[in-house]
């Protein structure tokens, strides 16, 4: 209630009628309409492809709707391009930011909007200095914390996305859509950034919101539209309603939160590292003297902040990046000696972080890419002839098995799957293989919960199977949910293992930052 | 094209326009929906838009072309009819002496044969995502080293051929694993180090002919004995008689081997892997390096039979300092083919006759024959718009869907109340 008197106004700031855009072969957002309050943080909340992002990218002028209107302060608006939406007071934080690295904040900011003045009234130049004081004072208004001079090479992630918030505050934005901005970052930043949202709204300012994540529309969003598969479901007061209450509607079915289920009893060691160390293409090491073993039927989950050296770690047991020191070892022999083909065949299943530029050839059929680590062999390919049945076969296989949504079956490619698809892909690929040892990097990321509760039960399931399983992931919650035992990376280094249950949330959240203090 | 979206939606809109103009109007939406609705069923197959959309392209092109031979004054039915007709494709009014239509289409395929090879090698490249701008250099060197090592020889026929071909593979492959090779190993884009080679290659080979091989007469390279030549003895045809290119047969089925390798087979599947992802494809365990040497040397095969089909058989011995621009058509030709082994047979032919046709459309209707590099130009133009061309056949195609189906549940939804 108190929100709602919190300066909460009547007046529709943003008003969408009867919006629909096609793309072949599907409907992305379907007659959606919705008003949205001047002074709330209104959430667009679905799965993968259910039509959020192309609602925003309507709005912020990046696609023209096929049917229907966008009103703007009641006014018939029609937005043609991002810069006629900035001139109608809208802005937007995109999940990939749009930021020049080796630019400073003030520069970045100013882009294409430089206050120009001129010396002697004749020599024009860029008024940096004016710049940067107007950003220094929106900083300080809105809690930002961004010293303008900083370069951005220099700033984390979360800072970066602050620069894109001024960029919209520079520019006077009223209303600000993030799209899924909490996907790159900490549970610390999240909070952080969270505050920073509810600063925006306390200030006046209008928030879009776009996320698949509850816990975040249940803390700081007012309303919440509900889209599935390019239809609005339901708009709901978050106050009147429940977390679970909006995933089943968010999903069409009833979900179970917690998937926490304790190890069988774990057996053999089947990996060992021991000492290893990665470097980069100039010698800094990523992974540092860093050594651990995983059990048949263990869950080891390697938690740290993004570019603590998980990447790094995973590619180099894979056989994608170089060991510099130490050893790797799969059910006790050295696989030093063996090159990628031979250890994924020696039992290393992968998931990779980046899905679309190493897990899959996008351009690719689904057939293919559910072959790809296996296409080589029998049935798949006899006397270096390729049996396209076989393929089919196998796909068909898979789909059904990890329920790979796919408007033309095995035929269909692969870069027009939604990427929670793709990402099913991988998963029933790497799954198949019946490895010993599966490595998961960030298998859920971007995933909506339908997805994430299927992949954390094929891990589970794989795992009491008797596979050993790596997970790394950025995502706290995942990695408590699921691990038997819990590695925290740190500036390439293994700061702490321990069994799940000795650690809590807050002690592996420390343990994420550095601090190893308070023992 | 927004009149045609929004007219049958809002009818609504037209209410202030006189009756007869809006009838006017609604019949001129109707002809452009079922204009509309036409090229997309035409076209809207899938399975045919690899051959539909390129021929859709060059029937704009010479559309376009023709109002600039009609500015020119001539009678573009005409100019294009004479370059069939000088490609062999149809018959001219009348023959030179030992000439006919037959022996025009022998000419047109001896033209034809380098070309394709060299579009094969282009192809081949681009499936593994490179670009081999040094077909050129490959093709001198084979046609160089043909020439020294068989062409001077005396050898016999029956041996002396295959030799020239055998030659061409294994030279035209060797300079093109060394393009691989840079790359792989040192990281050197395989368009620089080709665009060097050709270089090397063209100045090499042209101060070696200038130190032994030079004739005086032509000021090219001495020309090889006709039993090392890639062109039968003159067969007779009728009152006419031709050598016909022994290359030519092979390089078609070049282009369906190369179809089958490039789909069909695990290292055609390791290439085009490569090509599409480096990073997916050493993820998923292919050898990078050695995928990429092995296509370089395919394709550099391909440039070696395209430089021995060349230099012993259409033209009649190698120009110093000059790199062959049959070698820079071919990658016109692949793209035109888009990219496909079969797909530069097709348009090998196009361009080839365009080619060898200009020379008797220019002494017959008097248009200069450079108007065949720029309907080459032109069709280029167009083919380039053809992703455009796709994208916007997939929306029309999903809006006419949606239109039917809308139509369609009206019609069932009145049919529903009538039967109530």
């Amino acid at each position: 209630m108190a929100k709602q008197d919190a300066g909460l106004s009547q007046e529709i700031i943003l008003e969408v009628r009867n919006l629909t855009k096609r793309f072949p072969g599907i409907v992305a957002c379907d007659n959606i309409s919705l008003d949205i309050r001047k002074g709330e943080i209104y959430a667009l909340l679905g799965e993968n492809g259910a039509g959020k992002s192309t609602l925003a990218s309507m709005i912020f002028g990046l696609y023209q709707p096929d049917e229907g209107q966008i009103y703007i302060r009641g006014q018939a608006v029609s937005i043609d391009s991002p810069n006629e939406a900035v001139a109608l007071d809208i802005g937007m934080v995109h999940q990939h930011f749009k930021l020049v690295s080796n630019y400073t904040v003030a520069e970045n900011i100013i882009l294409g909007d430089e206050p120009r003045k001129k010396a002697l009234g004749l020599f024009p130049y860029v008024d940096i200095k004016s710049a940067e004081a107007r950003i220094e004072q929106l900083s300080r208004d809105y809690g930002l914390e961004v010293d303008p001079r900083a370069v951005i090479h220099d700033l984390g992630v979360s800072t970066q996305q602050r620069v894109e918030i001024l960029k919209m505050l520079y520019r006077d934005a009223e209303i600000l859509i993030f799209d899924e901005p909490t996907a790159m970052l900490t549970p610390q930043e999240i909070e952080s950034l969270l505050q920073i949202i509810k600063n925006l709204r306390d200030q006046g300012k209008t928030v879009i919101f776009i996320t698949h994540k509850l816990d975040e529309v249940m803390e700081v969003c007012d309303r919440c539209a509900i889209l599935v598969r390019g239809k609005l479901v339901d708009i709901s007061n978050t106050a009147d309603t429940s977390p679970r209450e909006l995933a089943s509607k968010m999903v069409g079915r009833d979900i179970e939160f917690s998937a926490k289920r304790p190890t069988k009893g774990m057996g053999d060691t089947i990996l060992e590292v021991e000492g290893l160390r990665v470097e980069d293409a100039n010698g800094f090491p990523k992974v540092n003297d860093v050594s651990f073993k995983v059990h048949a039927g263990e869950i080891f989950a390697v938690a740290g902040v993004s570019g603590s050296g998980q990447t790094e770690l995973a590619d180099a047991i894979a056989g994608l990046a170089k060991t510099k020191k130490g050893d790797i070892k799969l059910k006790g022999h050295s696989l030093s000696k063996m090159n990628v083909r031979k250890r994924s065949e020696d039992g290393i299943a992968y998931i990779p972080e980046d899905r679309q530029s190493v897990g899959l050839v996008l351009d690719f059929c689904l057939d293919q890419n559910l072959a790809l680590k296996s296409y080589y062999r029998k049935p798949y390919c006899k006397t270096s002839l390729l049996k396209p049945v076989a393929f089919s076969e196998h796909a068909k296989g898979l789909i059904d098995d990890f329920d790979i949504r796919c408007a033309r079956g095995p035929k269909t490619i692969t870069r027009e799957m939604s990427g929670g698809n793709q990402q099913k892909a991988i998963v029933g690929r790497e799954i198949d293989q019946g490895a010993d040892l599966l490595i998961f990097v960030q298998p859920t990321r971007g995933l909506d919960i339908g997805a994430i509760m299927a992949i954390r039960e094929r891990i589970l399931d794989e795992r009491d199977k008797g596979k050993a399983v790596l997970l790394i992931s950025l995502e706290l919650d995942e990695v408590m949910d699921l691990a038997d035992t819990i590695g925290v990376m740190y500036a390439g280094q293994m700061l702490k293992v321990a069994a799940a249950a000795d650690l809590s949330m807050n002690q592996v959240g420390e343990f994420m930052m550095g601090v190893t203090g308070n023992e | 094209m927004s009149s045609k979206k929004s007219a049958p939606q809002r009818p609504d809109q037209t209410d202030h326009l006189p009756e007869q103009s809006r009838q006017a109007l609604h019949g001129f939406n109707k002809a452009l929906d079922d204009a509309t609705r036409m090229v997309v069923k035409g076209l809207g197959a899938e399975r045919w838009q690899a051959l539909t959309i390129p021929l859709l392209s060059i029937l704009l092109s010479l559309l376009v072309i023709s109002v600039v031979i009609l500015a020119f004054g001539n009678n573009p039915l005409e100019v294009f009819s004479s370059i069939l007709a000088g490609a062999g494709w149809f018959a001219k009014s009348n023959y030179g002496g030992g000439q006919s239509q037959l022996t025009d289409l022998i000419n047109l395929a001896t033209t034809l044969t380098p070309l394709l090879f060299a579009a094969l090698g282009v192809v081949v490249a681009l499936r593994c995502g490179l670009f081999n701008i040094g077909i050129a250099g490959q093709m001198v060197l084979a046609g160089f080293i043909a020439t020294v090592f068989v062409g001077y020889s005396g050898m016999d026929a029956l041996v002396a051929r295959p030799l020239v071909l055998v030659i061409g593979v294994v030279v035209g492959a060797l300079a093109g694993a060394l393009i691989g090779f840079l790359k792989y190993r040192f990281n050197i884009h395989e368009v620089v180090s080709s665009i060097m080679l050709n270089n090397i290659f063209m100045y090499v080979v042209a101060y070696i002919i200038k130190l032994n091989y030079h004739d005086p007469v032509s000021r090219n390279m001495r020309a090889a004995s006709s039993d090392a030549r890639l062109l039968t003895d003159p067969v007779h045809l009728g009152e006419a008689s031709a050598r016909l290119p022994v290359g030519f047969l092979l390089a078609v089925i070049a282009a369906f081997v190369l179809w089958f390798f490039l789909t069909k087979t695990r290292q055609g599947f390791e290439m085009t892997a490569v090509g599409k992802s480096p990073k997916a494809a050493q993820y998923a365990g292919i050898k990078i390096g050695r995928t990429v040497v092995f296509a370089m040397a395919l394709s550099g095969a391909m440039g070696g039979l395209a430089g021995v089909t060349h230099y012993l058989a259409s033209v009649p011995s190698i120009a110093p300092n000059v790199l062959p621009s049959v070698g820079f058509d071919g990658i016109a030709v692949a793209f035109l083919g888009n990219a496909h082994p079969l797909g530069a047979v097709l348009a090998a032919t196009l361009i080839a006759t365009l080619s060898t046709g200009a020379t008797y459309m220019s002494s017959i209707v008097g248009v200069r024959q450079e108007i065949a590099a720029l309907i080459t130009g032109m069709i280029l133009l167009f083919t380039a718009c053809g992703g455009y061309l796709k994208s916007w056949l997939e929306n029309k195609k999903s809006m006419i869907a949606d239109a039917d189906r809308a139509a369609a549940d009206r019609a069932a939804g009145s049919k529903g109340g009538d039967g109530a």
